[in-house]
């Protein structure tokens, strides 16, 4: 073999004679896609994506070849990221897409603001991998066992095995896995998570709530030193001082605390921004801040008698859990704050308490199985009204509120029926105590150098998360939209984490501005599901109402192994395998899935050659692989691997033009079971069943 | 007295061997000619079936015709002349320069005797008696002879790099006979008409470049031409044209058929290679080119059937005598197959250099019903349109390929003011996305988007930017594919585009096919003073779109008109147009 001299990308490369474009590439870190090349089988050249442009002789007029099949010549000039290049490959790509069926994700994971992998941990949990569970949770969410109890999950509604019968017990389960291991997390000896290299840069999080713990730890385990702020006593923040103990015991809560400690992380209670410590000090001392301080100044409910003695805001109540026994308490608004207050002063000894919301029950933002379980346990709901004075007493006690009563008229923007007074209908209720649970605001004092909303939150970069001061990140329920609920508070988290990153890294200077990524998404409805068998979602066992009305221990009683397995088998894993396995963010891409990494690599538009797309369904044709021909994109390898590597001969195209299908012979006696088809395939086309 | 019936595959369709059978029939007995005898397609197949009585060419001889040329020939009757081919015919036949088809239509396709008789095998024994293989090269070199299947790469070159090609010492001559283009059927009645000129072909080029071995990849939907080849091959070498030892000299060779599935694509070399060897027809990335591994991995030649055809009457008459025939860069003559509204459709062979309208208005005739010339398709799906204004270029492959159509294997759709250009393009893309292998990424979805937006734009449903989307998926296509057939497919849409943009502007921004071709563009109206209000389009119409009372004048609900276009044809006073 001859040496040769050719040029790449303006650089002059020595190759020896007989080698390909690919090849020469490769071995001298230049990057050439291809689906279909693999080393160990014949040249193939169909998925069209190493194209690079070439000038044969060094002429002037460069022509497109495929890198793989390019035998290299003495004085060739290759380019390969020109954009006559990129557009081919884009082009490739936009067409593949336009016939590739399938979810890169699955929609509980879309529709989870933390991007939690639910699919993943759900079927580790069903194969019994409860530690690869919590491993797997903790990646994206840090809190399992608090996340798992109080989260709304926005996951679950999304889930299609609505469609079958119920959607997963995703939230559930995520408790059960967290229960299960965050403890042993910390008794197996510390550091559990281990963090990357120190990287010698400090970071500030002001807030010790679920969006700042969370911050802490991603940061931590990228190799920053952390420290986090907080001006209550103990960290955990609306987890802690927000959500009532029999929802989430604070022992648990604690424990997971402790978890995040363990990596590393600096904690420093009772240290308020602005008084003891400022922002500008922070800055300063510190590379990088993020801001999570959360929303807890209660909105108040601007009627006359609102500074009566008596009144109290619900993250106030919440928090004090004053003495209110044999009190006739009114707690205003309907969300999940309005009835961990209601059920709160149930157990605080309250003598009745009432609900007062102006729309009905089916208006109501808060869970449905909060309201239902506040109903059990004896909270009278006055629906349809609205206070317009509270009354006090001659020493500006509170002694009774007055009360409008509504009716639904028209929907207003947000498609809710807006509640409408009915003229000359009003109501009074004797009480002692109103409680204001219809929001919370932010504080501001001390982040006066930040700019705010026009809602009085702090602006935020929504995929960033950075403001306007240079280093200083805002997460939560402080930023832009307001408050929010937690697990929104620790996607940001991520994502804020992710940017700083890139923000401390002097030599990322070509770290791309972050777009959300492309992914390929299916619809389904009922109708595609209707074979499927009904197991109906494993009920979570409780206390009875007249057993925990009395006390704060917790209702739930969580999972057992055995039904946490039953229920979590339930998934219909719509997520592709292929794209899983890896890591997507608004940062970037990379899984295993070559197809979806190459897509986001390349500013993909496959919607505009929409048109005929096979369904075709999954298959086990092959042994122990699951094949679904609706991700191929024919690239052969499983083919030509099975014939020329193993020997065995037992795929082959069928069909002609854009019906052609990889298809298993009918006689398998050949095969091996050596499921090397699955490991070559590119996309999540043939995937081995795990066993 | 020589009586003689076509006997083509497009003789028959229309009706030939029933001719020929009564003739035989009749004649059995008839001394002066004992019966008829077979021949191939002269290339009139709008005449067909033709009867030849020695110089004299009867046409359209229907049953009742061949009882008149009975009664003829048994000099009951003074002549036929209802039957006789006119003058003007005799004439279009003559103008033609016949060198592949020089045979057809002329000898008995099954007797090699009639071959040899007309010089036949002699080209071959001059060959090998006389001439080595760099001669024969070197002869084939002067006649600028160049491959016929479309590409136009010429022939020495191909048969000098087998020969060159080191390493092996078995090699290959492949006959590509899987024609496919539809419209195109030059081949077939070359190997129906004349199948020895094919074999004495091949076996010149396997004395050039070596090899012992000939295969003919032939489709299976050209069963006569199977058998006649077969029946070629065992006469031939039962003559020992073919075998061991031939002509004397130390050369063997033989020849086998494979029947190909009729796959569009393995018309192309690696495919072509790939199905013979029992693969699925798929193309490969070139280099290695089959010259250097082919067949087997051995060198191989593969040269289509017109340039085989052609091989023996250059070695005859000399690569000088066909290169004085045709252009500076296109050599020799070049058949065509004449399809479509062309009013006299069939085979003709003319010299390279004649222009479009010399073929159209010359030996095709001119246009059926005296309509007028759009454009020709030219090169099947992978060509592409030349239109009417173009109709001065000529016939040679740089001028066509200037045009953006090429000169492809011989296919010639002539088009009239009825076809759509956008539809055209459409049924060629159907074509193409049918044919591909699936292989590459560009073909198998590029090509298929490309339909359905031309799917799209012809029902009615074309967007603003699909003009652009159109060149632009093109473009990527032509770049992307590996094989011709991908490569070329969106030539039909890109020349259609060059050259009538504003049919395309017309459908997607209009709403309006001029071709009045688009039925889903199209609106029916009865034109009242027309009508005569029979009721009869009332009646029929199965949308019940036309209301009427007897003897007004009709109208047509636009909005349930399902456009199935029944009532034009049953209107009997043309009431009923299309807008």
């Amino acid at each position: 073999m001859s040496e040769i001299k050719l040029t790449i990308n303006n650089k002059e490369i020595t190759a020896r004679s007989g080698q390909t474009i690919l090849e020469i590439a490769a071995l001298n870190g230049i990057e050439i896609p291809t689906l279909c090349h693999d080393e160990r089988v014949e040249i193939f050249g169909s998925c069209g994506l190493c194209t690079v442009e070439i000038n044969p002789h060094g002429g002037v007029s460069p022509r497109l070849f495929r890198a793989c099949a390019t035998v290299a010549s003495d004085g060739m000039v290759v380019n390969t990221e020109t954009e006559r290049v990129r557009r081919n490959r884009t082009n490739a790509l936009e067409l593949l897409l336009s016939e590739h069926r399938g979810d890169c994700k699955p929609p509980c994971t879309l529709a989870c603001p933390a991007e939690t992998e639910c699919q993943g941990y759900v079927n580790l949990i069903a194969e019994g991998k409860e530690k690869e569970a919590y491993d797997l949770i903790m990646e994206k969410i840090p809190l399992p066992s608090s996340i798992g109890r109080v989260c709304p999950h926005p996951c679950e509604d999304a889930c299609r095995r609505e469609l079958v019968e119920e959607p997963i017990a995703i939230a559930a389960l995520k408790q059960f896995a967290g229960d299960r291991h965050a403890a042993e997390a910390i008794s197996d000896g510390g550091n559990v998570y281990e963090p990357e290299l120190n990287t010698g840069k400090k970071i500030a999080v002001i807030g010790g709530g679920p969006g700042g713990l969370s911050a802490a730890y991603f940061l931590r385990l990228k190799g920053h030193g952390v420290t986090v702020f907080d001006s209550m006593p103990y960290m955990g923040g609306m987890l802690r001082y927000g959500i009532p103990e029999y929802r989430l015991p604070k022992e648990l809560l604690q424990k997971e605390i402790d978890v995040i400690k363990s990596t590393g992380v600096e904690m420093r209670n009772n240290t308020r921004i602005g008084s003891d410590i400022t922002l500008g000090e922070l800055r300063e001392k510190y590379d990088a801040v993020i801001v999570a301080v959360g929303a807890w100044t209660s909105s108040s409910i601007r009627c006359e008698g609102e500074d009566l003695n008596g009144v109290l805001g619900g993250i106030d109540f919440l928090r004090e859990s004053p003495d209110i026994r044999g009190k006739t308490v009114a707690v205003v608004g309907g969300g999940n704050t309005a009835m961990d207050a209601c059920r709160t002063a149930v157990r605080l000894g309250a003598d009745t308490v009432y609900n007062i919301y102006r729309r009905t029950r089916n208006e109501m933002p808060a869970e449905e199985i909060e309201i239902t379980e506040a109903e059990e346990e004896g909270v009278v709901f006055k629906n349809l009204t609205n206070p317009i004075k509270i009354i006090g007493d001659a020493q500006n006690n509170v002694k009774s509120i007055h009360l409008q009563i509504m009716e639904l008229g028209e929907p207003d923007a947000s498609g809710r029926r807006a509640p409408v007074a009915v003229h000359g209908k009003e109501e009074t209720l004797d009480v002692d105590i109103v409680i204001s649970a219809i929001g919370q605001k932010l504080n501001p004092a001390g982040f006066e150098e930040l700019n705010l909303t026009k809602w009085g939150t702090i602006a935020a970069d929504t995929l960033t998360f950075a403001t306007d001061l240079k280093g200083v990140f805002a997460i939560g329920d402080a930023v832009n939209d307001g408050a929010g609920i937690a697990v929104t508070a620790i996607g940001q988290a991520k994502k804020a984490a992710e940017a700083i990153n890139i923000y401390l890294d002097e030599k990322c200077s070509k770290c791309s501005l972050p777009r959300n990524p492309y992914l390929v998404k299916d619809e389904k409805t009922a109708e595609d599901f209707k074979g499927e068998e009904k197991y109906l979602r494993v009920k979570m066992p409780h206390r009875s109402p007249e057993e925990r009305r009395g006390d704060f221990k917790e209702i739930n009683f969580g999972f057992s192994e055995e039904q946490a397995k039953r229920e979590a088998s339930r998934c219909l894993k719509c997520g592709c395998r292929q794209a899983m396995g890896g890591d997507i963010s608004a940062f970037g891409v990379n899984t295993d899935c070559k197809l979806l990494n190459y897509a986001n690599q390349y500013d993909v538009k496959p919607d505009k050659y929409n048109g005929l797309v096979h369904k075709r369904g999954v298959n086990t044709d092959i042994p122990n692989v699951n094949q679904n021909p609706e991700k191929c994109v024919l690239c052969g390898l499983c083919i030509r691997l099975c014939e020329e590597e193993v020997g065995a001969g037992v795929l082959g195209f069928v069909g002609r033009g854009y019906d052609t299908k990889v298809k298993a012979a009918g006689d398998l006696t050949p095969c091996e079971n050596c499921g090397k088809c699955a490991e070559v395939c590119p996309t999540g086309a043939l995937v081995k069943i795990r066993n | 007295m020589r009586v003689t019936v076509g006997l083509g595959s497009c003789g028959i369709a229309a009706g030939a061997d029933k001719v020929f059978n009564l003739l035989n029939k009749e004649l059995e007995d008839f001394t002066p000619c004992g019966a008829s005898a077979v021949t191939g397609c002269i290339g009139m197949c709008y005449l067909e079936p033709i009867v030849n009585i020695d110089d004299d060419v009867y046409v359209k001889v229907d049953e009742e015709g061949a009882y008149e040329l009975v009664k003829l020939l048994k000099g009951q009757k003074n002549n036929a002349l209802s039957y006789k081919a006119s003058a003007q015919d005799i004439e279009l036949l003559a103008s033609q320069t016949r060198i592949a088809l020089k045979n057809c239509g002329v000898i008995n396709p099954e007797s090699i005797d009639e071959y040899v008789l007309k010089d036949g095998y002699k080209a071959a024994e001059k060959c090998l008696k006389n001439m080595n293989f760099e001669q024969v090269i070197e002869e084939i070199k002067t006649s600028g002879l160049a491959g016929r299947g479309g590409a136009g790469f010429p022939t020495w070159f191909k048969w000098n790099a087998a020969r060159n090609s080191v390493g092996s010492e078995e090699k290959y001559i492949i006959c590509n006979a899987d024609e496919g283009d539809p419209g195109a059927f030059m081949d077939r009645a070359i190997l129906e008409g004349d199948p020895h000129a094919v074999l004495e072909g091949m076996l010149i080029a396997a004395f050039a470049i070596g090899a012992n071995e000939g295969i003919i990849y032939v489709r299976a939907e050209y069963p006569l031409a199977i058998i006649r080849l077969e029946k070629a091959i065992s006469q031939a070498r039962q003559k020992g044209f073919l075998g061991k030892n031939i002509f004397g000299s130390d050369f063997n060779f033989d020849i086998r058929i494979k029947a190909g599935a009729g796959a569009f694509v393995c018309g192309e070399e690696t495919a072509l290679i790939a199905s013979l060897e029992g693969g699925r027809g798929m193309p490969r990335l070139k280099p290695p080119f089959p010259a250097q591994k082919g067949f087997k991995g051995k060198p191989t030649n593969i040269n289509n059937v017109e340039t085989f055809a052609n091989v023996p009457w250059i070695i005859r008459n000399g690569g000088e005598a066909f290169a004085a025939i045709g252009t500076e860069n296109s050599k020799g003559t070049k058949v065509f197959a004449l399809t479509g509204k062309i009013a006299k459709g069939g085979l003709v062979e003319v010299p390279m250099g004649w222009t479009i309208k010399d073929v159209v208005f010359g030996v095709g005739g001119g246009i059926q019903n005296n309509k007028s010339f759009k454009a020709v398709q030219m090169g099947g799906p992978s060509g592409g349109c030349i239109p009417a204004v173009l109709e001065n270029v000529t016939i040679d492959y740089k001028s066509l390929a200037e045009t953006g159509a090429i000169m492809g294997s011989g296919g010639m759709v002539v088009m009239d003011d009825t076809t759509c250009m956008v539809d055209m393009a459409r049924f060629f893309l159907d074509f193409t996305c049918k044919e591909s292998c699936g292989k590459c990424t560009h073909c198998r979805v590029g090509n298929r988007r490309l339909l359905e937006i031309l799917e799209r734009i012809c029902g009615g449903g074309g967007k603003d930017n699909d003009i652009e989307l159109l060149e632009e998926l093109s473009e990527e296509i032509k770049a992307g594919s590996l094989c011709a057939l991908g490569q070329t497919a969106p030539n039909p849409v890109l020349t259609t585009l060059k050259y009538f943009k504003n049919e395309y502007e017309d459908h997607i921004l209009n709403k309006k096919c001029t071709a009045h071709s688009c039925k889903p563009l199209l609106t029916y109206r009865i034109i009242p003073e027309k009508c005569t209000g029979c009721t009869l389009c009332a009646r029929k119409c199965p949308a019940n779109a036309i209301t009427g009372t007897v003897k007004t004048p009709h109208v047509i609900d636009s909005e349930k008109c399902v456009k199935c276009g029944d009532c034009v044809k049953l209107c009997k006073f043309d009431a009923i147009v299309t807008t």
